[in-house]
């Protein structure tokens, strides 16, 4: 098990260290746009606003309200893609 | 680092797997997350639901999505027959004909010395018709009032250039029918200008000169020391310019606008013809003056000033003729020394008759006046 979050953490900074994270995120944050997800989620977020109220939002809510919404929204072929592009690195950093 | 490889590569896919979903869900957490953020920073800032519409509008700008309607819910070809007033003739051309027919109504563009020129000749043609037989010539000539019609005239238009497939060669054909000497030599240098686009004055005798110098700008240009063949108001070139082309071609006699001279004559005669009842007709001629500018009009009123055309004997005429008007009609001894240093204010008759004379490009000249000229002329002679 620790050897498990060990590896865990090394390829994390790996991730990091390549810059392919961030790439990554970017990729992710593009295609989403692409796909409407954002506004699909920001629709969603107006009905929670509303439904709380403008003065008592709070982050957490928002987080605890939209994660779950995002997760399921993504689309498939995005899903796909990103999980493709996270095991080509791995594997060429298992190459290595 | 070495030994976290050989893990990755071990038999063990589903840790793998696990290890990839787990990423992908840390990036979606993430951007989940900056979303939130994005939106929390909108409703604490205050501009989250500025974008927001109330019910009734967004029912009023709804996108229409209905056949033959846009999504404005209009119908989307109800310009298709719109028709705009020509500023210049007053007519009503169809829209999508609109900029041609300015072009061509308003002389401007790169035929428009052509068509200047054209609408020349065919004044210098049939002299004696009135204004508005010009203006029906036009109407023929001009393919500007519908689809259809356009689609007539280039018909007619086609069958017209059979003989020798050129309208501007059929013009100065025409031209020759003429019996009169003058017009035929004005012709022949009209078509030669066409095919050069300027005159080199070197090659005309005097008289050939005089007669082109007397319907046309006639500037000899810096660069290809070819005259202007555009008419005598023609922008590109100042009165100043073209007198002096004069006074260099004719010599220092000639010195102002031979068409100034004409107007001149014209109005003296008038004023000296028939006393009263002349300037009864001058004040008539002033109401008759209207504010638009015809490039038709004037040309044709110059036309007719041109009708007898030796030019020389009725300068000396002139003179003596003014003479006589400064002795009997008030204060038209100014008319004497420049056509266009008339004053404008009009004090008595007489200074009437110069501020029409002045401005003989200016001021629509009505058609009566022509024929009583030429008559008065004739006696004259």
């Amino acid at each position: 098990m620790s050897k498990d979050s060990q590896m865990r953490a090394a390829i994390n900074q790996k991730l990091i260290e390549m810059g392919e994270r961030e790439r990554l995120k970017e990729l992710l944050r593009a295609k989403l746009v692409e796909c409407g997800w954002k506004d699909q989620l920001k629709a969603h977020c107006k009905d929670v606003i509303r439904e709380k109220g403008l003065d008592h939002v709070t982050v957490e809510d928002l987080v605890n309200e939209i994660t779950p919404k995002g997760r399921a929204l993504v689309p498939d072929s995005v899903k796909k893609e990103l999980l493709q592009r996270i095991r080509a690195f791995l594997a060429q950093h298992a190459a290595l | 680092m070495k030994m976290e490889d050989m893990a990755l590569s071990g038999p063990d896919n589903t840790r793998l797997e696990a290890l990839v979903h787990d990423i992908y869900s840390e990036l979606v957490e993430d951007a989940c997350l900056g979303l939130c953020f994005e939106v929390h920073r909108a409703v604490k800032h205050g501009y989250f639901f500025l974008d927001d519409t109330d019910p009734e509008s967004a029912k009023e700008f709804e996108i229409v999505d209905q056949p033959g309607l846009d999504i404005f819910g209009q119908v989307y070809n109800q310009w298709k027959n719109k028709e705009c007033e020509c500023p210049n003739c007053k007519r009503l051309i169809a829209a999508s004909r609109f900029a041609p027919h300015l072009e061509k109504c308003l002389g401007m563009g790169r035929n428009s010395s052509r068509i200047a020129s054209r609408r020349l000749a065919s004044n210098n043609n049939n002299v004696s018709k009135s204004e508005s037989d010009q203006e029906d010539n036009d109407d023929l000539n001009d393919n500007d009032w519908s689809y259809g019609a356009e689609k007539k005239c280039e018909q007619s238009e086609n069958q017209r250039e059979i003989p020798n497939n050129s309208p501007r060669r059929s013009k100065s054909l025409k031209h020759k029918n003429d019996d009169k000497l003058p017009f035929v030599s004005l012709a022949l240098f009209q078509y030669n200008n066409y095919n050069n686009a300027g005159i080199s004055y070197e090659t005309l005798g005097p008289e050939e000169v005089r007669s082109l110098l007397t319907t046309q700008c006639g500037v000899i240009s810096e660069h290809t020391k070819k005259m202007c063949t555009r008419s005598q108001r023609c922008p590109q070139h100042t009165d100043e310019q073209r007198r002096s082309v004069r006074v260099f071609l004719l010599g220092p006699s000639a010195s102002s606008l031979p068409d100034a001279d004409a107007t001149v004559e014209a109005d003296m005669f008038e004023l000296q013809g028939d006393g009263s009842g002349a300037q009864s007709l001058i004040s008539r001629l002033q109401w008759e003056d209207s504010p638009e500018i015809s490039p038709t009009d004037s040309a044709s009123s110059r036309a007719s000033t041109n009708h007898s055309d030796p030019r020389r004997p009725k300068k000396k005429k002139r003179t003596s003729l003014v003479l006589n008007s400064t002795a009997g009609g008030g204060g038209g001894g100014g008319v004497s020394g420049e056509g266009t240093s008339g004053s404008l204010t009009s004090g008595s008759n007489g200074g009437v008759s110069q501020s029409n004379v002045s401005l003989p490009a200016k001021k629509k000249r009505p058609k009566l006046p022509a024929p009583s000229i030429s008559s008065i002329y004739d006696d004259l002679n």
